[in-house]
Formats: structure tokens, sequence, C-alpha cells
């Protein structure tokens, strides 16, 4: 069995593919140090997460999906320090779609600590069985051997064997309970940092993304979609009817407005033997599409309506109401109010979406860059109609994703087509398919009033928020935000206050909605850090000592409305020391020179604190970014490179979204199509950016690829305001 | 219709349409899949391949104006420039990864070009190459890491 077959045993077994179909999914299989290494069939796998070669080989297999997180390497980091592997001999399988692994929905930030136990268990169960082979084979107390840097050691430090030799030997041993967990101070891996275990294979050109790999005799397939969301094919006026390459031209039908779970949304689909046959048929053709309900939106309108709404009472967020917010208001005072503006935004990562199918009465086969493989691989079974264990999901790297391959759609595409082609089918997205038919993070408007004291202290806060749910993919009727989503910044908004009330109002869009990296947490903390901003410069003080003015000298907060998860409430002391740190790091106090702005933000999401100052300038009439300082409080960490890399990654993106963001719909067509004119940042765009990490071992691990973006927008905006003395409320700004 | 392109130092002869980019002549005729669609438009730079050692963007270049042209692409860029990728992978550059091949054939033809580049014609270079995890400030590091590197060991002289 060659090394590749044997890192993914499951496609060995898939008769159906043929040989060389198992080469060349093999190939496509991004692993560490694959190239070149036979070794022999596992025989040691005392965990799904881990496997043992007899040449020592340390096998971890990655359940969750990798998207430029680091997720591969800091899974790999965790089973090997409590394994005590040599580093260089660890390679990283992925896990396909499958329950047996348990959640493997790659969102909201919580890999690390949805896992962390479970993994260093894997590690350290797997040691202590190594240390119980060898025991047994000297025929001493397993208390007397030691398992160090990939070898089980005798007391006298004079017998060693390597844990390849005792891998046939702890394989036949029952997996122990309570295997001892190394202490911090052992720690050889965890909370190092480790160059990811792709880095090379990418820097080569070597690794394999969504559209990387082939299957034999597989054609690729471009969808034109209707420019509306629910309109169908009413006629194509010019189908050609032979051209070279062509295969076939299939109309697809559309999906509803809301549910089945993330339908694809139809269209006509030009299948070709190669993919520019297929773009060049797909541009040419004339499509006149059936009307819908959707084809009247105008996000204008609904920006205009989301306005309306926080001008009005919304719904109260249970248990949000403190003290009589409407007396303080009525007897007046220094009030400070304001209504701040988000756009639609698209994620547009680099990767546009893309999946491959191979759909018989034998089974499915996929193969796609998809941030949960396991709820993918369900419904295209029930699509299919056909069993679970028929269906398989298989992963490539994820070419960037921010919450867009969440939504298997695209997949679902691929095996509509093979299986009425009767042929593997690969659907790729051009650009202009990915910013005109996303899942679009929702647009939306606050509107926050306070009235203060001569300190910027707020006596009473009023904060309206008004956005389309993402509820409204899954229900036609669904209207309302959700706990969840008012959770992201806006019901646990820290700041003490005797008189507060929280309202929400939501409006169905005429788009598909979805979660975009950091959720309701990019506008609410967008707004709430500019409010909080406001108000200490209407009092004429310092940001910083206001905010810490604001904020509780300790303990937890009690939000109202959904409730943190047990043990991750928002923590004062925590929420303090980020701002504490960043004011020292981007020397706050340092006068700048004149023109030149400081702003800040601090935000609590995904579990982790992040407190970012941003330096800032108008140059030109364009808003210059010099400096960036980040700290980042997401208590244990795995890789801290990795984490410096998510905060230096959450600036850029979040300097996307407030100085470029915004999809427009006209007519229900979205406007934009392209990087030109749906612009993201810039390598001369980018500051240089300093990033400091709490000290937080030993505390619960927490998100690190989404928190550092919420930040970003509001510390933009109070640095240009600091600046230039123009206050900017909506994003983008648009100086 | 049939072409013999130089890839790679390599002659190869592909049957494709005279108006078939070579981004897709290399992703689907070649097998050569380091190269990325990013945009089939130039904006984004994630398919850049280098013509006579320019950095060029390959999704723009139809497979009937390459004739008498030498292409180098990802895969063979460590003949070239082994320091550059050495000081990416060191830097630990690529989050999600799918536009560091292009953003490396960028950073190559920089340095073809200009030794020890300063920020500021880093930027200027690389301004066609977007990423959109945001891995900047990794990328002009890494180019400084590897000019020097490239001083050091003679590789630029």
């Amino acid at each position: 069995m060659n090394a590749i077959a044997n890192l993914s045993p499951d496609f060995s077994r898939r008769g159906f593919l043929g040989v060389s179909g198992v080469l060349v999914l093999g190939a496509c299989l991004p692993s560490r140090g694959m190239l070149g290494q036979e070794h022999q069939a596992s025989p040691f796998e005392p965990n799904l997460l881990l496997a043992i070669s007899s040449d020592g080989t340390v096998r971890v297999t990655c359940h969750r999906s990798e998207m430029g997180q680091g997720i591969r390497t800091a899974i790999a980091q965790v089973v090997a320090d409590e394994l005590d592997a040599d580093w260089a001999r660890v390679e990283v399988a992925q896990a396909p779609g499958d329950v047996k692994y348990g959640d493997q929905n790659t969102d909201g930030s919580i890999s690390i600590l949805l896992n962390y136990e479970r993994l260093r268990t894997a590690g350290a169960s797997a040691r202590l069985m190594l240390r119980q082979a060898a025991a047994k084979r000297w025929a001493v107390d397993v208390e007397d051997v030691r398992a160090v840097h990939h070898e089980v050691i005798d007391a006298d430090g004079k017998r060693r064997l390597g844990y390849g030799e005792l891998a046939t030997d702890a394989a036949l041993l029952p997996v122990p309970i309570g295997a001892p967990l190394k202490s911090e101070a052992e720690h050889r891996y965890i909370g190092k940092p480790v160059v990811h275990v792709d880095a090379e294979a990418i820097t080569r050109g070597q690794s394999h993304f969504g559209a990387d790999c082939s299957l034999p005799n597989m054609a690729t397939a471009i969808i034109v979609r209707c420019p509306w969301l629910g309109g169908g094919v009413r006629a194509i006026r010019n189908k050609p009817s032979n051209a070279p390459g062509l295969v076939a031209i299939e109309i697809l039908p559309p999906a509803p407005s809301a549910g089945p779970l993330f339908a694809p949304l139809g269209g006509v689909a030009v299948v070709a033997e190669d993919t520019w046959t297929a773009i060049k048929i797909a541009r040419s053709l004339e499509i006149e599409w059936t009307n819908s309900p959707n084809h009247g939106f105008n996000s204008k309108a609904l920006q205009e309506s989301l306005r309306e709404a926080v001008m009005k009472p919304g719904t109260p967020v249970p248990g949000s109401g403190k003290g009589d917010v409407d007396a303080v208001f009525a007897k007046g005072g220094n009030e400070v109010s304001a209504i701040y503006e988000t756009p639609f935004l698209a994620h547009a990562p680099m990767e546009p979406p893309v999946a491959i199918a191979d759909v018989s009465e034998k089974g499915a086969f996929v193969r796609a860059p998809l941030q949960d493989p396991q709820s993918a691989r369900g419904l295209i079974a029930s699509y299919l109609g056909m069993a679970l264990e028929k269906v398989e999901v298989t992963l490539t790297l994820l070419g960037g994703a921010f919450g867009r391959k969440s939504k298997p759609d695209f997949a679902l595409e691929a095996v509509e087509l093979s299986k009425r082609l009767a042929r593997p089918v690969r659907v790729q997205w051009l650009r202009e398919d990915d910013i005109r038919h996303d899942y679009y993070h929702a647009p939306s408007v606050q509107h926050h009033r306070a009235i203060i004291d001569n300190q910027g202290m707020p006596q009473a806060w009023l904060q309206r928020t008004a956005f389309p749910s993402i509820t409204t993919v899954f229900a036609a009727q669904a209207q309302a935000p959700a706990p969840f989503e008012l959770e992201q910044g806006f019901s646990n908004l820290p700041y003490a206050v005797d008189h507060q009330r929280m309202e929400s109002t939501g409006i169905r869009p005429g788009v598909r909605v979805g979660w975009l990296r950091s959720v309701c947490n990019v506008f609410h903390g967008f707004s709430a850090n500019v409010f909080a901003d406001e108000m200490a410069a209407a009092a004429g003080r310092d940001a910083i000592e206001h905010r810490l003015a604001m904020l509780p000298t300790g303990g937890k907060l009690n939000q109202p409305g959904m409730p943190a998860p047990a043990g991750h409430e928002l923590d004062f002391a925590r929420l303090r020391e980020v701002i504490e740190r960043v004011r020292k790091l981007s020397q706050w106090q340092r006068p700048r020179p004149e023109g030149v702005g400081l702003g800040f933000a601090v935000h609590q999401s995904f579990r982790s604190y992040v407190a970012t100052v941003l330096e800032a300038s108008m140059v030109n009439g364009r808003p210059h970014i010099s400096n960036a300082y980040v700290v980042l409080d997401c208590g244990t960490y795995v890789n801290p490179d990795s984490c410096i890399a998510q905060m230096q990654g959450a600036v850029v993106f979040g300097l996307s979204l407030a100085l470029h963001g915004s999809i427009d719909m006209e007519d229900g067509a979205v406007v934009q199509s392209n990087f030109h004119d749906y612009p993201v940042l810039r390598i001369a765009e980018a500051p240089a950016t300093k990033v400091e990490l709490v000290p937080a071992q030993g505390r619960l691990p927490a998100g690190v690829g989404e928190p550092g973006v919420p930040p970003v927008a509001p510390a933009l905006v109070n640095a240009l305001f600091a600046a230039s003395g123009v206050r900017y409320r909506s994003l983008p700004v648009t100086a | 219709m049939a072409y013999t392109l130089k890839i790679n130092e390599q002659l190869v002869e592909v049957d494709a349409a005279s108006d078939t980019p070579l981004l897709w002549v290399l992703r689907d005729h070649l097998g050569l899949t380091g190269s990325k669609y990013g945009c089939g438009s130039g904006y984004c730079g994630s398919c850049t391949v280098h013509m006579d050692g320019s950095a060029v963007r390959s999704c723009q270049l139809p497979i009937s104006s390459l004739d008498g042209r030498a292409i180098t692409t990802i895969e063979s860029l460590d003949k070239q420039h082994p320091q550059l990728i050495g000081a990416w992978v060191r830097e630990n550059v690529a989050q999600c990864g799918y536009c560091q091949a292009g953003q490396l054939m960028s950073a190559a033809a920089l340095l073809n070009a200009s030794a020890h580049p300063t920020d500021q014609e880093i930027d200027a270079a690389m301004t066609g190459n977007i990423c959109r995890c945001g891995t900047y400030v990794r990328i002009r590091s890494a180019i400084h890491h590897a000019a020097a590197e490239r001083t050091s060991t003679g590789a630029s002289e």
C-alpha cells in the first residue's frame, strides 16, 4: 500500500472510482510529508484522531476545515505535544465528513475550544499505552519508564524503544482512562510558534484547493444564475446545439426564497470538457428569466427602512430594561445621539466556490472546500434520497471562506449535474458569480442615544439595532433578529449604565444573507465603539480613560437576552487588561504629528478580548492608516504565531470593509461584479501591525479567527475623528 | 488548434482554442494547478506567472500570443528563487494560501528587477496581488529577508 492510499484508507475502498481515481484523489490529499514516504499500514490507532505506524510515523487526523487559520497545525501540535512526538515525524490527514468525528462545523472560531481537552487526551492516552507496551516488554513497572520525544526509555536510560517499534504491541492494549496530561511547563509544542504544516506545499504551488483535483472523465460546469433570487429560466434564446467541447446545457430549477437549507440557486449550467469552453458559452447565452417577488428588491430602499426602524421603538431584548430611560431623556441634559450604518458585504474569498461530484447508483463522492463536510454530507444524502453511508464528502484546503463555505449550495449543484450527466462534474463559480450570488453579510442601522454627565458618563443609554436576520434564509416567515445575533455585541454591551434599554427590529431582505467573519459583531462593535468615542469627545475626555471609567472594575457581565455559556461570561478585568495593554503598546500618550490621529476600540467576541488602536490621517482626501496595534486575550493559545497572523489579517479584513466594502442591489440584481467595483484592501493600504498576546495559558481557550475584526472599523473612524475632526458614521468611509 | 509552448524550460504541445487564456491552458491542459483562478479579469493577481522574466496575469494572455515566449510558473520558481521560497515558509506567510503562488511570482519579478526593494517599491510591485486573508505585512517582511539572503549567497549578483 502506498503512502498516499494509506493516508486515507477510505479512498482505496472506493472501487467504483477505479485505480486511477484513487491515485488522482490521493494526490489531492493535503498532507505533511506525504511525498516519498512509504510506510506500513497503521497498526496502532487508539482513537479516530491519531495513528502510529510501525515506522514511527504519527498521523494526526484533522477533522476541522483548514481555511488559513492554521487549524491543521494546531490540532497536530496539541496531539503531538501530549504524545511527546518528534514534530518532524508527524503528518496530518484530513477527515471526511462523518458524524463519528463529532462536530465538524468550522465556524464560530470554536475549533480549539471544542477540542482542546479531547486532543490532549488522545495524545496522552497513546503515550501511556506506548509506555505500558515498553514496560511489558521489559517486564518493569510502567511508572519506571518514560516516553520522551518519540522514544520510551527505561529508568536507567539504557533501554530505548522508538514509538514505531512499540506501535504493534500498544495496539493490543485497552485504551486507558485518565491518562496523565502534561503540565504547562512540560509543553513542547502547545503555546509555541510553529510554521504551518501546509506552508511548504502552498509555497511551492503543490497544495490542493477545490479546483485543483480532477477525476477521470470529469467535465466542468459554469452556471449562469438569475440576477434576482428565485427567478427561473423562461427561455434560452441562442442555445448552441453543438459546439466543440460542449457536453450539455442543463436547466436547473430555481431555489425558493427560503429553505430548504442551502438549496442551489438554479440557472443554466453549461457543461464542457474544459473550463474555458464552458466560460465562453456561458457568457454568450441570452437567457430570459421568470419573475419572482425578489425582482423588485432594492438595497437602498431596505437601508431606508432600516433607518426608519431605528427611529421607532423596536422589540426590547428580554431583561434589557434597566431603570427608566424615558424619564431621564424627558428630564433632558447633555444628549449625544447618532445613527450608524453598514452595507451589505460579500465574502469574496480568493477561491470562489467550487466543488467536484461523482454521483452514480453506487454512491456519491464529493470533494470540495467546505466548512462543514458533515452537514454537507447529510444535505447531499437527503437531496439525492440516498443512504448516508453511500455519500462520501472529502475536503481540500479552503482558499479562504470567511463563512461563505459553510453553505454547501455549490456542492449540491455539482451533485445534481453529475447525477444528470452520469459522469464526474466540477462546478466552478466565476468571481462574478461569487460577488452576485453570495449569502451576503447583512446591512444594518443602529441608533444610539444617551444623556451624559460632564465626565461623559452615560446616565441613560438607549440602543436600537435593525438588520435582516440570518434566520430569513432558513424560514419564509422569519423576520426578527435572533438572540444569537443580538448577543454579538448588542445585548452584551459591557458598560455600566443605570438607565438602559436595548431594542431590535428585523426586516426581510430580497437576497440570501449569511454569516461573515465576526457576523453581527461587525456592525454592533462598530456602532458601540464609535458612540463611546462620541461620548468621550462630547465631554472632552481621553477616549481610553473614558472607556475604562465606563467599565466595572471587576466581576462578570450579567447580560440580558441570550446568556453567555458557563465559564465564558464577559470578564471585566480581562476587558480592562487588553485596553491597558494596547494603550501601552500604541504609546497612546505619545503626541503624533499634526493631522495624525489615534483611534481606539475594544470588543469581546467569540469569548476573546481584543483591543485595537489605529494611527491614521487623511492624505489627498483619503484615509491613510500608518500603524495598527492589537492586543488579544484568547485564553490558552496553541500557536502564538497563528494568533498573531489572524490579528494581522483581521486588521486587513476590517479595513477592507471599513474603506471599501459595499454591495448594492437594484431590481433584485447585485450591481457589483468583481474586484474593480468590490475592492478589497491591497498591500499599499495595509498598515504596519504590532500584535501582543495576553499570556493566558491555563484559561479556557477561546476564538482567534474572528474576534480581531470588530474593533478595526470603529478604531479607524475614531482615528479619523482625532486626525481631522470629521466623524464618519456610515461604512464604508467615503471621504 | 495546436500550439507549442515553452513552459518551465520545457516545450509542450497543447491543442486548444486560440483565445484560451494561458491560465486555463496551464490548469486544464497541462495539469499545472499552482496558478490560481481568482477573478478572470486581471484584478487579483492569483494567476501571476512570468513571461520572459516579467510578471504577467495568465488569465489575460491568450494561447495564440505566446509564440516564442518563455513561461515560468510557481512549480519551477524554486530553481531561480529558493531564497524566496525559504523566506515565505520561515515567515509563515501563507494563511489560506490560495493567492500565494501569484504573490511569490510577483515578488520574484520584483527581486529580478530590484535586489533590495524598499517597502514603497514592494507596495508598488505587489499592488496587483490581492490577499483576502491579509498576509501583506508578512509578504513585505519575507521579501526583505529573501533579498538579504540572495545578496549574502551571491544569488542576485
